[in-house]
Order: C-alpha cells, then structure tokens, then sequence
C-alpha cells in the first residue's frame, strides 16, 4: 500500500498550531505525522474520514442536515436572548459565519478564553 | 488586549534571551514549544542555543517543565497578583514588605535575583498560562505580568505573550476582534456589539440562567463547564456543532457532526502569537464543515421576520 503525503501541514491540537507536520494518509485515515509531538500524532490519528456518526440528531434521534439546519434556525430565532459560544476547534472562516449568526440573532457571543 | 506589549514567536526565537513561563506547563501542553522556538533553537543573536538563553519558571507545583527550567520558583496556591506587584515595586527599587513577601512563598533575595536578570538581560519574553489567568485573580493576573512586561521596558526589550490552549482560540479573539471591536464577552441584544465580561461571558450567563437558547461550536461545555452551567445548558434547547457527538451533544436538542478542522475541513488558524497559517487537510469527510453549516443556520435564520421592530430607534445598521 502507498501512502500519499502531505509536506508542512498545520496541526491544531495546541497554540503553537505548528506547521510543518508531514502526513502520510490513505485518503480514510492518517497514518503517520512526521514532526508532530505527542498530542499532535494523537489529533491526526485519531480522526478518520469514516463515518462514525449519525448526520445529525434532533432529541437523540437521527435527523438530516437540512433538518437539522431548519430545528436550529427555529430555536435560536424563537429565542429571546441566544448564546453563540466556544469557536475554539474550528476555522476562522467559520468563526466569522459564528459573529454574523449572533448579529443576526441579537444575541450574545463568546469564547473560550472567557472561561 | 489593549496595550499588550509583545511579538511573533520568530523574534522569541531569534533574539529571547531570558524566558520565563508563568502559570503553565510547557513541556506536557506545548511540547514543542521548547525545541521550536524558545530553548534549543540557535540563531545570529543567540549562536550557542540553549547556552545563551535563561529560564524560568513559575508556578505552584514542580511540573515537568521545571526540569528544562534554570530557576523554578515555586509560589503559594492564589499568589500571583501578589508575587507580580512585589516585582513590579522592586523593578523600581521601591520598598516592599517582608511579610508580603514572605506570603508568596519565594524568599526576598531569590526575587532580588531573578529582577536583576530581568533588567540586565537583552530580549526578556514572559508566556503566561492558565495557572495565571484561571486562578484567584483572573485577568487581573494577567494585567499584572502584561503591566510588567511593559514597565521593564525602562531597562531592556521585554515582552509578554499568553500560552493559548485549544487549536484556533486566538483566532476567535482576533476574527471578533475584527468583527465587532472586542474580543470575547459580547452581547448584540442593543443591534450593535457591547462587551462586558462577567456580565456578557458564558459561565456567568449560564449560571445565572440567563440565556433562553445555546449554540456551541468547536467547544464541549458539557465536559469542562461547572455543574449548574451545565445544568442550564440542558434546560435551554441548545444546539452543537462537533466532530463528536459530546458531552454537550447528549444533553442537546440539536447536533449536526461536522468535518475536523485542519484534518478534513480547509480553512485557516491562528498561532499564539496571532500570526494566520492556513491548514492543509488530508482526509476528505463525509461530513459538511463548520462554516458551510453555520451559514446555512443564519439564512434560514434571515428568512424569518428580524428580531427588532422596524421602526425601533435603537436600530443603527440596515438589515437585509
């Protein structure tokens, strides 16, 4: 089996999101992270393109993502003072989408460092 | 963050020739923080490495990261603010009281020491950990050592920067810095951003149970949060967003799973040191991403009728 690799990829299990992690991956599951610490070669390991769990869940049933999209939509519109929280294990890209959802909302926004 | 004197970890790395970590444990949480940037690395300015370089460090237990320390001060449990004000008057050769020293649990001369280095070294770096900034005190300790920082720069470089935990949570603090002036503590219920934490931070709304909904993202409040927040998270319908299904999925109403950021979702995270990389995933998900599913939640929000009445005189921007 040959592995594809990807050179100076960025690892985000800590703050130092060190990027020049060398991956080697079968497309399903990452097999070996050159350069990476202990957690880092934890993070990538542990994650797997295989689907392990549902798409969604609405009160512990599974539940489409368009459903899923419209449950929480309601919710958070039939709210009076909605909490957009956490941002931490995410992309700045979607942090941005989280602000513009709690403008929206006209609710309250918060992270992590809070804590 | 205002008035944060402080630089990239390339400077740290380049030029730092006395480091002190506060509060944290290096050697176990930023493993490579050490080889990579502050201890082992050589540069034009520091040829022999480790050799030219100083450490310090400061906390309540002798963590793993005492053994790559050349000093270790070991303070009292809810010290902090104290121990940073004694050396902030003793910076200035202004007097201080024994007692109060004695209180710290460092003893005078060793303190006399480590101002002394501080002041003659040429480039001085402080990384302060949670061991700072979650114990007695809170921000007010992380004032402290950043008001340090800044006065010792009457003698020589000296700068201070936060060991951030978690992936991108300095990316969230710059992109709402970005978006709406402040960095974390906001509240949009006037139609434009306020910020006061404490009364607008999430372990307070919770416990008070004073939010009526809850999306998390990128966060599992359900395992890290005290009980009674937890409790309110449960109440409340709340919504998560996660690669998992957590803690905080179990008492939800709402989950949607979403593709790991950085292994399968593309995108870009922020540094400790506030410098943006942009990650590079291996593996492609079955799974949406976080950002395509929060946009879809806030169009379907926007289909319905805005929150505040249109002809409200508190409504200061235009809305769609």
């Amino acid at each position: 089996m040959t592995l594809q690799t990807i050179d100076n990829a960025t690892c985000t299990f800590c703050g130092c999101v060190c990027d020049d992690i060398q991956l080697h991956h079968d497309q399903m599951r990452i097999h070996k992270a050159k350069s990476a610490c202990v957690l880092g070669t934890a993070w990538f390991l542990n994650h797997t393109a295989e689907r392990h769990y549902p798409d969604a869940l609405i009160d512990g049933r599974e539940a489409t993502v368009d459903e899923a999209v419209e449950m929480a939509a309601a919710l958070l519109h039939e709210a009076d003072m909605p909490l957009v929280y956490g941002m931490s294990n995410t992309t700045c890209e979607a942090q941005k989408e989280c602000v513009a959802l709690a403008d929206q909302l006209g609710g309250l926004l918060d992270s992590h460092t809070s804590l | 963050m205002g008035g944060k004197v402080t630089c990239t970890l390339g400077e740290v790395k380049n030029r730092a020739d006395f480091i002190v970590y506060w509060g944290g444990n290096p050697a176990e949480c930023h493993p490579r923080h050490f080889t990579k940037y502050t201890l082992m690395q050589k540069s034009r300015w520091l040829p022999r490495g480790r050799k030219d370089r100083t450490m310090v460090l400061v906390d309540i237990r002798e963590t793993k990261s005492a053994k790559a320390a050349d000093i270790f001060l070991q303070v009292r449990p809810g010290c902090d603010f104290e121990l940073l004000s004694i050396l902030r008057a003793m910076v200035r050769d202004e007097p201080v009281d024994p007692d109060a020293v004695a209180e710290t649990g460092i003893a005078y001369d060793v303190l006399e020491d480590l101002v002394r280095r501080m002041k003659s070294c040429r480039f001085g770096c402080m990384f302060f950990g949670m061991g700072l900034s979650m114990t007695r005190g809170k921000h007010m300790n992380s004032a402290a050592l950043l008001t340090l920082a800044a006065e010792l720069n009457a003698f020589t470089k000296f700068v201070a920067m936060p060991m951030r935990g978690h992936g991108n949570v300095t990316g969230a603090d710059v992109i709402m810095r970005w978006q709406t002036g402040y960095p974390f503590g906001i509240t949009f219920n006037r139609g434009y951003p306020r910020y006061n934490p404490g009364e607008f931070s999430t372990v307070d709304v919770l416990v008070r149970g004073d939010c009526d909904a809850a999306f998390i993202i990128g966060a599992d409040p359900g395992a890290t949060m005290p009980q009674p927040a937890i409790d309110h998270l449960a109440r409340i319908p709340t919504i998560v967003l996660d690669p998992h299904v957590t803690h905080t999925s179990r008492l939800a109403r709402v989950h949607i799973t979403t593709a790991p950021a950085g292994i399968a979702a593309p995108g870009t995270a922020y540094r400790m040191d506030e410098i943006p990389l942009p990650l590079k995933p291996a593996l492609k998900s079955p799974y949406p991403t976080d950002e395509e599913i929060v946009r879809r939640i806030r169009e379907a929000v926007a289909t319905r009728p805005f929150w505040m009445p249109e002809d409200s005189p508190q409504m200061t921007t235009e809305q769609l």
